[in-house]
């Protein structure tokens, strides 16, 4: 009974959209690393735990008021919400009832429910005892006003602020990968505490004159001799103990020179890859990123453009100065090899990023990058460099959409130079974008003032444009005219005054930035004014 | 246009890049390199090529600089041999067009001040284009299959003769629309300078002989206008 009223509940969640929404409302709020509401919400709850330990403070001298009590009573029901949130969240318990019973269903067996509800307890026990967990359950207890000595526990929600600080993780990750030093040294630390500890009891003790008392007493001593602080509170009083006391802490400076070596190495080492994975933190953040796989002479001339443009980009290059230099300029970049899958997913070539420039020096190289961008997302715009001519088919047929051959671009320069010197200008220019005359493709949108209109009713000369042509899939009102095909599409060279517009055609103009940008605000406003013949 | 030769000085990618877009255009040049192997290889694909060394000013002067040769190209891979070539040419040829390519942006300046007309960077060139093409792809696309050549569609200079019908006409007389199938981008005005002006502005411009008329379209309509406005 029991069990059928569990799996009737399961299912009504799965099919509830309801319950689906809030779920991924709170995941947004505090899990999800990428979402908006994550920031606010671990700021807010950093400045709730750092008022709280305050007024801890505060209330040792003054004692407790109204106000404080309330505050208290407040944020605890937060941070009890949060903890039960967050279990609710590890997993999703209606599917495991559910992937149970269906279980039984296709083997033919009675539903039990005791099964899977252990299941879900293991599941829920696992994720208590998290670190982050258990820290969230100590900054909770305190709140048992009847036991004092939990009071201290709400110094323990300063621990609290660590998992509202992303950057604390990088740091236990850097330790952790010096575990078995940290352990040595550990076991070390304890043998020497120990022995001493034993020997400054036996020879120390209050029996042979010394200040020792008991074995706590030899423990403290031993530690602060150790690690250098000596107070000199307890002071062996007898040659044997002095004896300890030399060993102690010639073995101390020893400990200690070896433990900041440690950690400084640690760092040290991880330094780069720290800096490398704030990069891929920042990048993660992003939409629409552009990749630029080699930040040699090419790739600096379109960086610098992009970054007029204000687009998101990524440098990725496996020269050390070049990366040095990128960093210099504050640009985000990652030191490795473009080719690499685990670079390319970390930096999200499958939803993020959206074009791949592939400019390195070799083409051996880029041939490589460009297949495998291309085998991991082949909706990539990805753009090539061929060093030499035969490479341009290679990449192409690894996946490239577009391949740049400086040579022929070079070649194509200089034979419109000697051919036109004049005429080469302009097209240089054109193409280039330079001295704000540029050619540029105007869209004609659906039910726009464009669509359906007459070439000679736009009057192009008084908007101080020239048209060149029209790009457009072949209609029956243009059959006749000779278009050169494009693609998928035509383009209508130079069209007569009758051609008829229609939606999803490209109007290209050519004409000062500020005519173009006018006539292409008119349009998309409607307050174009068409010169109708008959209307 | 030009009716000298042209000297396409070394025989490396770029050099035979551009020789190859040359070959096509019906101009007389031959590519210069001090290396036998270099040589060969641009001899094999058919190019008029000569084995010189560039640092012998007897050698140029042997291969026509100052004399029938009025244009030079310079390939080489080191900024420093562009340099030391486009020298030792100015010396010998004042009058001499040339156009250098630069390998790093700093030597653009002593490249200009050796004496050289044009830089070509293949670096900002291609990186432009690069842009372009993450930028404005439909524009690319239309440039390349059109102007660029690969299609019929030609950029072309026409110089207005003397006692020409459109000597002292102006641009709104000539109704280009209803005529030519042609589009004209600007006029360059040879008494007022050499610069290009689009004639997108409202300007309506009186035309002389001597200007000349920067037009785009297919090569027969072009060759019709020109036999039109008799140049010949």
């Amino acid at each position: 009974m029991l069990g059928r009223l569990a799996i009737f509940l399961a299912y009504q969640l799965e099919g509830s959209k309801a319950f689906k929404r809030w779920k991924r409302i709170f995941h947004n709020l505090v899990e999800n690393p990428r979402s908006r509401m994550r920031p606010y919400f671990d700021l807010f709850m950093m400045v709730l735990v750092t008022l709280s330990v305050f007024l801890y403070i505060y209330e040792v001298k003054h004692g407790i008021d109204t106000f404080g009590r309330y505050f208290e009573l407040f944020a605890v029901s937060l941070f009890v919400c949060e903890y039960l949130v967050r279990l609710w969240l590890c997993d999703d318990s209606h599917k495991t009832i559910i992937e149970h019973y269906e279980k039984t269903e296709f083997l033919d067996l009675r539903f039990r429910l005791w099964p899977a509800l252990r299941q879900i307890l293991l599941c829920k026990w696992r994720y208590a005892t998290t670190p982050f967990a258990i820290i969230d359950l100590l900054a909770i207890l305190p709140a048992y006003q009847s036991l004092p000595i939990l009071r201290v526990f709400i110094l323990l929600r300063l621990f609290k602020l660590l998992r509202y600080a992303h950057s604390i993780n990088e740091f236990i990750r850097v330790l952790s990968e010096k575990r078995f030093e940290l352990y040595t040294l550990a076991f070390f630390l304890g043998f020497v505490t120990f022995a001493s500890s034993t020997a400054m009891y036996v020879f120390e003790g209050e029996v042979n004159g010394g200040q020792i008392k008991d074995f706590s007493d030899a423990v403290y001593w031993s530690f602060v001799t150790l690690f250098t602080v000596g107070y000199g509170d307890i002071t062996p009083q007898t040659p044997e103990g002095r004896g300890i006391t030399f060993l102690l802490v010639v073995s101390g400076v020893g400990l200690v020179a070896f433990l900041t070596s440690l950690l400084i190495t640690a760092f040290a080492e991880k330094m780069d890859e720290l800096r490398e994975s704030r990069v891929y933190a920042e990048v993660e953040k992003l939409k629409d990123v552009i990749l630029v796989c080699g930040y040699g002479r090419m790739g600096q001339v379109v960086v610098k453009k992009l970054l007029e443009d204000k687009v998101h980009f990524v440098i990725i290059d496996r020269d050390r100065e070049r990366v040095a230099l990128a960093k210099k300029r504050g640009f985000l970049v990652i030191m490795g090899d473009a080719s690499s899958n685990e670079i390319l997913v970390k930096l999200g070539i499958r939803d993020r990023v959206t074009t791949v420039l592939s400019l390195t020096g070799d083409d051996v190289h880029n041939v490589y990058i460009t297949l495998t961008a291309h085998h991991l997302n082949p909706k990539l715009n990805i753009i090539s460099r061929a060093n030499k001519p035969e490479s341009a088919r290679k990449l192409e047929q690894a996946g490239a959409d577009h391949v740049i051959q400086p040579f022929e671009i070079v070649g194509l320069t200089v034979a419109e130079y000697v051919g036109q010197p004049v005429a080469f200008e302009a097209v240089y220019g054109m193409a280039s974008g330079d001295r704000h005359f540029r050619i540029e493709a105007v869209l004609v949108r659906e039910g726009s003032i464009l669509d359906e209109a007459q070439i000679s009713e736009i009057r192009f000369e008084k908007k101080r444009l020239i048209l060149f042509g029209i790009i457009g899939a072949a209609h029956e009102s243009r059959n006749g005219l000779s278009g050169y095909s494009l693609r998928s599409r035509f383009f209508y060279f130079n069209p007569a005054g009758d051609f008829r517009l229609h939606a999803n055609d490209i109007l290209v103009v050519f004409g000062h930035e500020y005519s173009i940008n006018h006539f292409k605000e008119t349009a998309d406003k409607g307050r174009l004014k068409l010169s109708r013949k008959t209307a | 246009m030009s009716h000298g030769k042209i000297a396409l000085f070394g025989c490396n990618n770029l050099g035979l890049g551009a020789a190859g877009r040359l070959n096509s255009r019906q101009h007389r040049f031959f590519l210069v390199d001090n290396d036998e192997a270099r040589v060969k290889t641009a001899v094999d694909r058919g190019f008029d090529a000569i084995l010189a060394d560039y640092r012998d000013d007897e050698v140029l002067r042997s291969i026509g600089i100052g004399e029938d040769v009025d244009t030079i190209f310079c390939f080489f891979p080191e900024d420093s041999e562009n340099v030391f070539l486009t020298i030792s040419a100015r010396a010998l040829a004042p009058k001499l067009r040339i156009v250098s390519v630069v390998e790093s942006p700093e030597a653009a300046d002593k490249l200009r001040a050796a004496g050289a007309d044009k830089i070509i960077d293949p670096y900002e060139v291609s990186g432009r284009k690069i842009y372009e093409i993450i930028k404005r792809p439909i524009i690319v696309d239309i440039l390349d299959q059109t102007v660029y050549g690969r299609h019929d569609l030609k950029m072309a200079e026409v110089e207005i003769p003397e006692g020409c019908c459109l000597d002292q006409r102006r641009l709104s007389e000539l109704q280009w629309k209803e005529r030519y199938n042609l589009i004209l981008l600007g006029v360059v005005n040879r008494e007022r300078g050499k610069d290009l002006r689009f004639v997108t502005g409202g300007v309506d411009y009186k035309l002389s002989a001597g200007d000349v008329l920067v037009v785009l379209g297919p090569p027969q309509e072009i060759g019709a206008f020109k036999q039109e406005i008799c140049v010949h």
